[in-house]
Protein backbone atom coordinates (compact mmCIF):
# COMPACT_ATOMS: atom_id res chain seq x y z
CA UNK A 1 0.00 0.00 0.00
CA UNK A 2 2.82 2.40 0.82
CA UNK A 3 4.21 1.91 -2.70
CA UNK A 4 0.75 2.66 -4.07
CA UNK A 5 0.60 5.94 -2.13
CA UNK A 6 4.08 6.86 -3.32
CA UNK A 7 3.23 6.07 -6.94
CA UNK A 8 0.03 8.15 -6.79
CA UNK A 9 1.95 11.03 -5.14
CA UNK A 10 4.48 10.84 -7.96
CA UNK A 11 1.82 10.97 -10.66
CA UNK A 12 0.30 14.06 -9.05
CA UNK A 13 3.72 15.70 -8.80
CA UNK A 14 4.27 15.16 -12.52
CA UNK A 15 0.80 16.60 -13.24
CA UNK A 16 1.66 19.62 -11.05
CA UNK A 17 4.75 20.36 -13.12
CA UNK A 18 2.96 19.95 -16.45
CA UNK A 19 -0.06 22.00 -15.31
CA UNK A 20 2.14 24.74 -13.81
CA UNK A 21 3.86 24.98 -17.17
CA UNK A 22 0.51 25.68 -18.79
CA UNK A 23 -1.06 27.87 -16.08
CA UNK A 24 0.70 30.99 -17.44
CA UNK A 25 1.33 32.53 -14.04
CA UNK A 26 -2.19 31.54 -12.88
CA UNK A 27 -3.88 33.44 -15.73
CA UNK A 28 -5.16 30.22 -17.28
CA UNK A 29 -7.85 29.23 -14.79
CA UNK A 30 -8.42 25.58 -15.73
CA UNK A 31 -4.70 24.75 -15.62
CA UNK A 32 -4.31 26.79 -12.43
CA UNK A 33 -7.05 24.67 -10.90
CA UNK A 34 -5.34 21.48 -12.02
CA UNK A 35 -2.02 22.74 -10.63
CA UNK A 36 -3.42 23.55 -7.19
CA UNK A 37 -5.61 20.45 -6.92
CA UNK A 38 -2.77 18.13 -7.97
CA UNK A 39 -0.37 19.89 -5.61
CA UNK A 40 -2.74 19.41 -2.68
CA UNK A 41 -3.47 15.77 -3.57
CA UNK A 42 0.23 15.07 -4.17
CA UNK A 43 1.13 16.45 -0.75
CA UNK A 44 -1.64 14.38 0.84
CA UNK A 45 -0.53 11.10 -0.75
CA UNK A 46 3.16 11.80 -0.12
CA UNK A 47 2.43 12.41 3.56
CA UNK A 48 0.45 9.13 3.62
CA UNK A 49 3.38 7.29 2.03
CA UNK A 50 5.89 8.88 4.41
CA UNK A 51 3.95 7.54 7.40
CA UNK A 52 5.27 4.09 6.56
CA UNK A 53 8.35 4.78 4.45
CA UNK A 54 11.41 6.19 6.11
CA UNK A 55 11.10 9.90 5.22
CA UNK A 56 14.53 10.13 3.57
CA UNK A 57 14.09 6.98 1.48
CA UNK A 58 10.50 7.77 0.51
CA UNK A 59 11.34 11.32 -0.48
CA UNK A 60 14.38 10.17 -2.46
CA UNK A 61 12.32 7.68 -4.49
CA UNK A 62 9.57 10.25 -4.99
CA UNK A 63 11.94 12.99 -6.21
CA UNK A 64 13.90 10.80 -8.57
CA UNK A 65 10.79 9.27 -10.12
CA UNK A 66 9.15 12.68 -10.60
CA UNK A 67 12.35 14.17 -12.04
CA UNK A 68 12.79 11.29 -14.48
CA UNK A 69 9.13 11.31 -15.48
CA UNK A 70 9.05 15.04 -16.16
CA UNK A 71 12.35 14.98 -18.03
CA UNK A 72 11.03 12.26 -20.33
CA UNK A 73 7.55 13.77 -20.77
CA UNK A 74 8.73 17.34 -21.48
CA UNK A 75 10.04 16.59 -24.98
CA UNK A 76 7.10 14.28 -25.76
CA UNK A 77 4.32 16.68 -24.72
CA UNK A 78 5.84 20.06 -25.47
CA UNK A 79 8.42 19.38 -28.17
CA UNK A 80 11.02 20.87 -25.89
CA UNK A 81 14.50 19.96 -26.97
CA UNK A 82 16.27 17.67 -24.56
CA UNK A 83 19.98 18.04 -25.24
CA UNK A 84 22.66 16.16 -23.35
CA UNK A 85 23.67 19.19 -21.30
CA UNK A 86 20.19 19.71 -19.86
CA UNK A 87 19.73 15.99 -19.26
CA UNK A 88 23.07 15.86 -17.44
CA UNK A 89 22.09 18.83 -15.26
CA UNK A 90 18.77 17.23 -14.32
CA UNK A 91 20.53 13.93 -13.52
CA UNK A 92 23.12 15.73 -11.34
CA UNK A 93 20.39 17.56 -9.36
CA UNK A 94 18.27 14.44 -8.88
CA UNK A 95 21.39 12.50 -7.80
CA UNK A 96 22.23 15.24 -5.29
CA UNK A 97 18.70 15.31 -3.86
CA UNK A 98 18.58 11.51 -3.57
CA UNK A 99 22.03 11.46 -1.90
CA UNK A 100 20.94 14.23 0.44
CA UNK A 101 17.78 12.42 1.50
CA UNK A 102 19.50 9.05 1.93
CA UNK A 103 22.38 10.50 3.95
CA UNK A 104 19.88 12.32 6.13
CA UNK A 105 18.13 9.03 6.81
CA UNK A 106 21.33 7.31 7.85
CA UNK B 1 -0.76 44.83 -20.57
CA UNK B 2 -2.96 43.84 -23.46
CA UNK B 3 -3.66 40.36 -22.18
CA UNK B 4 -0.88 38.78 -24.18
CA UNK B 5 1.19 36.32 -22.24
CA UNK B 6 4.73 37.52 -21.78
CA UNK B 7 7.74 35.78 -20.43
CA UNK B 8 9.02 37.29 -17.20
CA UNK B 9 11.95 39.68 -17.62
CA UNK B 10 14.20 37.36 -15.67
CA UNK B 11 12.73 33.86 -15.60
CA UNK B 12 15.69 32.44 -13.66
CA UNK B 13 15.20 34.97 -10.88
CA UNK B 14 11.52 33.98 -10.68
CA UNK B 15 12.54 30.29 -10.66
CA UNK B 16 14.95 30.89 -7.74
CA UNK B 17 12.13 32.74 -5.98
CA UNK B 18 9.84 29.74 -6.57
CA UNK B 19 12.53 27.52 -5.04
CA UNK B 20 12.66 29.83 -2.03
CA UNK B 21 8.89 29.60 -1.58
CA UNK B 22 9.19 25.81 -1.91
CA UNK B 23 11.64 25.85 1.02
CA UNK B 24 9.10 27.81 3.06
CA UNK B 25 6.44 25.27 2.06
CA UNK B 26 8.56 22.25 3.01
CA UNK B 27 9.54 23.73 6.37
CA UNK B 28 6.02 24.81 7.28
CA UNK B 29 4.51 21.46 6.28
CA UNK B 30 7.10 19.84 8.54
CA UNK B 31 6.30 22.27 11.34
CA UNK B 32 2.56 21.71 10.98
CA UNK B 33 2.94 18.09 12.22
CA UNK B 34 0.46 16.65 9.73
CA UNK B 35 -1.55 19.89 9.58
CA UNK B 36 -2.46 19.69 13.26
CA UNK B 37 -0.95 23.08 14.12
CA UNK B 38 -2.97 26.03 12.86
CA UNK B 39 -0.30 28.72 12.34
CA UNK B 40 2.14 26.40 10.56
CA UNK B 41 -0.68 24.96 8.45
CA UNK B 42 -1.83 28.40 7.28
CA UNK B 43 1.78 29.37 6.53
CA UNK B 44 2.09 26.17 4.48
CA UNK B 45 -1.00 27.03 2.43
CA UNK B 46 0.35 30.51 1.65
CA UNK B 47 3.74 29.16 0.58
CA UNK B 48 1.98 26.42 -1.44
CA UNK B 49 0.17 29.07 -3.50
CA UNK B 50 3.26 31.27 -3.85
CA UNK B 51 5.61 28.47 -4.94
CA UNK B 52 3.26 27.09 -7.61
CA UNK B 53 2.47 30.57 -8.91
CA UNK B 54 6.15 31.50 -9.23
CA UNK B 55 6.94 28.12 -10.82
CA UNK B 56 4.16 28.66 -13.32
CA UNK B 57 5.52 32.12 -14.22
CA UNK B 58 9.09 30.82 -14.60
CA UNK B 59 7.99 27.88 -16.78
CA UNK B 60 6.74 30.30 -19.42
CA UNK B 61 10.34 30.84 -20.41
CA UNK B 62 12.24 27.85 -19.01
CA UNK B 63 11.97 24.24 -20.19
CA UNK B 64 9.79 22.02 -18.00
CA UNK B 65 12.52 19.48 -17.14
CA UNK B 66 15.07 22.20 -16.34
CA UNK B 67 12.63 24.32 -14.35
CA UNK B 68 11.30 21.40 -12.34
CA UNK B 69 14.74 20.03 -11.45
CA UNK B 70 16.00 23.44 -10.32
CA UNK B 71 12.81 24.15 -8.36
CA UNK B 72 12.86 20.79 -6.56
CA UNK B 73 16.65 20.96 -6.08
CA UNK B 74 16.55 24.38 -4.43
CA UNK B 75 13.65 23.21 -2.28
CA UNK B 76 15.69 20.26 -0.98
CA UNK B 77 18.87 22.26 -0.44
CA UNK B 78 17.06 25.07 1.34
CA UNK B 79 15.06 22.71 3.55
CA UNK B 80 18.25 20.84 4.50
CA UNK B 81 20.09 24.08 5.25
CA UNK B 82 17.27 25.77 7.16
CA UNK B 83 15.91 22.66 8.91
CA UNK B 84 18.63 22.89 11.59
CA UNK B 85 17.81 26.58 12.09
CA UNK B 86 14.09 26.07 12.83
CA UNK B 87 13.93 22.51 14.09
CA UNK B 88 16.05 20.10 16.05
CA UNK B 89 17.91 18.74 13.03
CA UNK B 90 21.59 18.44 12.21
CA UNK B 91 23.44 18.88 8.91
CA UNK B 92 26.36 16.45 8.57
CA UNK B 93 29.37 16.61 6.29
CA UNK B 94 27.98 13.97 3.91
CA UNK B 95 24.78 15.95 3.48
CA UNK B 96 26.77 19.12 2.91
CA UNK B 97 28.62 17.36 0.06
CA UNK B 98 25.33 16.27 -1.54
CA UNK B 99 24.06 19.84 -1.20
CA UNK B 100 27.11 20.88 -3.20
CA UNK B 101 26.18 18.37 -5.93
CA UNK B 102 22.67 19.83 -6.23
CA UNK B 103 24.03 23.39 -6.42
CA UNK B 104 26.52 22.36 -9.12
CA UNK B 105 23.60 20.88 -11.09
CA UNK B 106 21.54 24.07 -10.72
CA UNK B 107 24.42 26.28 -11.89
CA UNK B 108 25.12 23.90 -14.76
CA UNK B 109 21.50 24.05 -15.94
CA UNK B 110 21.49 27.84 -15.71
CA UNK B 111 24.50 27.92 -18.01
CA UNK B 112 23.10 25.23 -20.33
CA UNK B 113 19.78 27.10 -20.60
CA UNK B 114 21.43 30.16 -22.11
CA UNK B 115 21.73 29.76 -25.84
CA UNK B 116 19.48 26.71 -25.72
CA UNK B 117 16.39 28.68 -26.70
CA UNK B 118 14.70 27.50 -29.90
CA UNK B 119 14.95 30.07 -32.72
CA UNK B 120 11.18 30.55 -33.06
CA UNK B 121 10.88 31.41 -29.38
CA UNK B 122 13.75 33.88 -29.71
CA UNK B 123 11.82 35.56 -32.53
CA UNK B 124 8.69 35.72 -30.40
CA UNK B 125 10.61 37.28 -27.51
CA UNK B 126 11.99 39.90 -29.88
CA UNK B 127 8.51 40.68 -31.17
CA UNK B 128 7.43 41.32 -27.58
CA UNK B 129 9.90 44.18 -27.33
CA UNK B 130 8.60 47.12 -29.38
CA UNK B 131 11.65 48.70 -31.01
Amino acid sequence: MQWGYLAVADIFEIIVAIAAGRAEGFRNRPWTGVTLASGALGTFFLSKALLTFDVGVGYAIWTSAAGAGITLLGPILFKQRLDWRKTLGVVVIVTGVVGLQLSGAA
Amino acid sequence: MSGTVRSPANPWLVLLLAGGFEVGYALSVGGSHGFTRMTWSLTAVVFFLLTLWALSVALRAIDLSVGYAVWAGIGSVGAALLGPVFFDEALGLTQALWLGVVIVGVVWLKLADQGGRPPEEEARVNEDQPG
